[in-house]
């Protein structure tokens, strides 16, 4: 069975080798009813005109047996033996090249036919005979001839032995008319299926684009997941596609429950860590002797590999992590309230501004990551106070966060250094010193960009630019 | 000044223990969850510092009872994950500092002592208006007993609105009370905060007086409640 699917498919391909290839859906379903169409509308036509030609002939040798037969039943001979001419009442045998023409001849020794009376339509001219004649059967022979003024007659003739004498009745018509009438009809059926071809493939067309519209469907919504604006497919689907998009669905949560457990994995790592260094750091206390400074220098150096490493599992499991959109307003306004909270005794004002429906093209705990750091960098280093505005990008493909603070801010020469892992702007100010770093690894794994300038409240600005969306 | 511990590692709790006793603290220790929920609601500490990552229950969610007993105990949460979301998490069930592990002893100690001497400001009156409260010592605010997580500027704003209850506010008076002098004050500064402490509070509670500016009003029913 598969063999036979197989040399079909090779015989379509040497046909028609896109068959066979890529080529589009739509394309292949219209070629493939093209192909039925115009092979079944030739058929259609060719059949319909013979079967008009044969009738319309049919019809019309009528009238020519009809004088052939009466020839032959008003032949009579005279005394002499020759054959007298019969009476035929019609109109139009009488007058000169009208068309109906009839002819009673002898055939002589060599079959060759010889008039002897004519019609007088005829005038001096003869009417041939069949190029074969039967003359067994003594059934009327019909055929096309040339008559007078190149009329095309459609002719019969009848062979007859009476009294002993080969005799051959003939009679023709011009068949002029029949032929433009088949001709016409021809014509008309063609050109009627042509026009029923022509609209059935723009029908078909039509319906193959509307039979396939859920198929371009889930093509843009696959689009927009794997460009962040769905999480997974929503879209209602026929039941020959409902399959594939659950399957895409199962996926999708497959990979979110990965990127989960991978998270929690992390997370616990970092608990069951970081407790212990707790302890040593604080069993190593402010005390000054050499053990301690040791313990002390190791600790951090430890946790510093812990988070880059920890930081590295998590990059790896976002990697697989698409389609989630995070709104900017809310996780502002959670940071603010937090860290205005814990900087209270500072008075640190954190002025924030981003459109209501701004959406990060990512998972909210990078956002919150990234302007997390660089927020609690901004609290540590400003007087009171801080700016922070979210724009969508011209393009409308990305967002730029500014976050401004009004502190000493630091020398351009040193904008590039603190990005650099475990570098910090100054060692005796809190935090952890890997914030930015932190900051810069995330934003160039979502392809954006972190860098520094002065602001114009007097400290440091940093300029995050980001995948990012309205909803 | 008491001061509750909730750790459940003992290495670290015997080492702060002794840190913060000797700092001149009188700390209680509770190694997990239940036991510092317990001790939390029982014992009138001045600060406490919680592990959130404790047996039995969770710190989270033992913040969150307390708090929504009307617990308002300063309260200092340690956390072993780093990330922002458990610090963001720990702040919404009420934490008012966090510190990282691991941690330096003094920088404890200094997150402490600035707790409890926020703790201890003199004593303002409570301004209410309908289901809305707001305590100016503390800087908190509530709505129908739910707190609400305000800005600072979403709180000046809701402070100075609420001294100046059911009064109609011009949108200038409002900018030169919400931004100290080199602020800049840009025209739609005030719609935006307007903007949020509705989504905040409730949006009836705030009234646009068209031309003229906002009055704060308690809701109908609450009027009539009363």
């Amino acid at each position: 069975m598969a063999g036979r699917k197989v040399v079909a498919d090779g015989v379509i391909a040497s046909v028609w080798p896109s068959f066979r290839g890529r080529g589009s859906l739509v394309g292949r379903l219209i070629r493939l009813a093209a192909i039925w169409f115009i092979c079944a509308l030739i058929l259609i036509s060719a059949g319909l005109t013979a079967f008009f030609n044969y009738s319309t002939v049919t019809r019309f040798q009528a009238g020519i047996s009809d004088i052939v037969r009466n020839l032959y039943t008003h032949t009579e001979f005279d005394a002499g033996g020759r054959i007298e001419i019969p009476e035929l009442y019609n109109i139009r045998t009488d007058d000169i090249y009208s068309g109906l023409y009839w002819q009673i001849s002898e055939l002589d020794a060599a079959d060759r036919v010889v008039a002897i009376h004519r019609s007088a339509s005829l005038a001096e001219r003869e009417l041939k005979g069949p190029e074969k004649l039967d003359k067994t059967s003594g059934a009327p022979v019909y055929y096309n001839a040339q008559g007078p003024r190149n009329q095309p007659l459609r002719q019969v003739a009848l062979y007859l032995r009476i009294q002993d004498r080969p005799l051959l009745f003939i009679a023709g018509e011009d068949r002029s008319e029949v032929d433009r009438n088949v001709g016409q009809f021809a014509l008309i059926t063609g050109s009627a299926l042509i026009v029923l071809a022509l609209g059935s493939l723009a029908a078909i067309f039509l319906q193959v684009r509307i039979g396939l519209r859920p198929l371009f469907d889930l093509t843009d919504e696959l689009g927009a997941v794997r460009s962040g604006e769905k999480s997974r497919l929503e879209g209602r689907y026929p039941p020959e596609i409902a399959p594939v998009t659950e399957q895409i669905n199962a996926l999708l949560s497959y990979g979110q429950e990965v990127v989960e457990r991978q998270r929690t994995h992390v997370g616990n790592l970092a608990h069951a860590l970081k407790t212990p260094l707790s302890v040593l750091l604080t069993r190593a206390g402010d005390s000054p002797e050499p053990l301690a400074d040791t313990i002390r220098k190791q600790t951090a150096l430890m946790k510093a590999q812990v988070d880059h490493h920890l930081r590295r599992a998590r990059a790896a499991a976002r990697a697989q992590h698409m389609g989630e959109r995070t709104p900017v307003e809310p996780v502002m306004d959670e940071l603010a309230v937090m860290l205005e909270q814990v900087f209270r005794d500072k008075g640190v004002v954190i002025d924030w501004r981003a459109p209501e429906n701004l959406a990060f093209r990512g998972e909210k705990q990078d956002f919150q990551e990234i302007a997390g750091n660089l927020l609690e960098n901004a609290c540590i280093w400003c007087r009171k106070r801080i700016r922070v505005t979210a724009t969508l990008t011209h393009e409308a493909e990305g967002m730029t966060l500014l976050i401004e603070d009004d502190g000493p801010g630091m020398p351009e020469s040193r904008y590039d250094e603190v990005l650099k892992r475990g570098a910090r702007l100054d060692e005796s100010a809190p935090g952890s010193g890997l914030g930015l770093s932190i900051v810069d690894e995330l934003v160039r794994a979502y392809g954006g960009r972190l860098h520094f300038e002065r602001s114009a409240l007097g400290g440091l600005k940093a300029v995050v630019n980001l995948p990012a969306n309205f909803t | 000044m008491r001061i509750l511990l909730a750790e459940d590692d003992p290495d670290l709790s015997r080492q702060l223990k002794s840190s913060l006793s000797d700092a001149g603290y009188v700390v209680d220790h509770a190694p997990d969850g239940e036991e510092a929920h317990f001790l939390g609601d029982t014992e009138p500490y001045d600060c406490i510092i919680l592990d959130l990552g404790l047996p039995k229950i969770d710190g989270v969610s033992v913040l969150e009872r307390w708090r929504r007993d009307g617990k308002a105990t300063p309260v200092l949460i340690l956390t072993a994950r780093g990330a922002w979301s458990d610090k963001v998490s720990g702040f919404d069930a009420g934490a008012d500092d966090y510190l990282t592990k691991p941690f330096h002893t003094e920088e404890l100690l200094a997150r402490l002592r600035a707790l409890v001497r926020r703790a201890a400001g003199h004593a303002q009156p409570l301004l209410v208006c309908g289901g809305l409260r707001l305590d100016p010592r503390a800087a908190r605010a509530s709505v129908n007993g739910e707190p609400l997580r305000l800005t600072s500027l979403e709180y000046r704003l809701l402070h100075y609105m609420m001294l100046h209850n059911e009064r109609v506010i011009s949108r200038i008076e409002l900018v030169e009370h919400l931004y100290d002098q080199d602020f800049d004050r840009d025209s739609n500064t005030i719609e935006v905060f307007m903007g949020r402490l509705r989504k905040k509070i409730g949006t009836e509670r705030i009234e646009t007086v068209r031309g003229l500016g906002y009055r704060l009003k308690p809701l109908p029913d609450e009027v009539s409640g009363i």
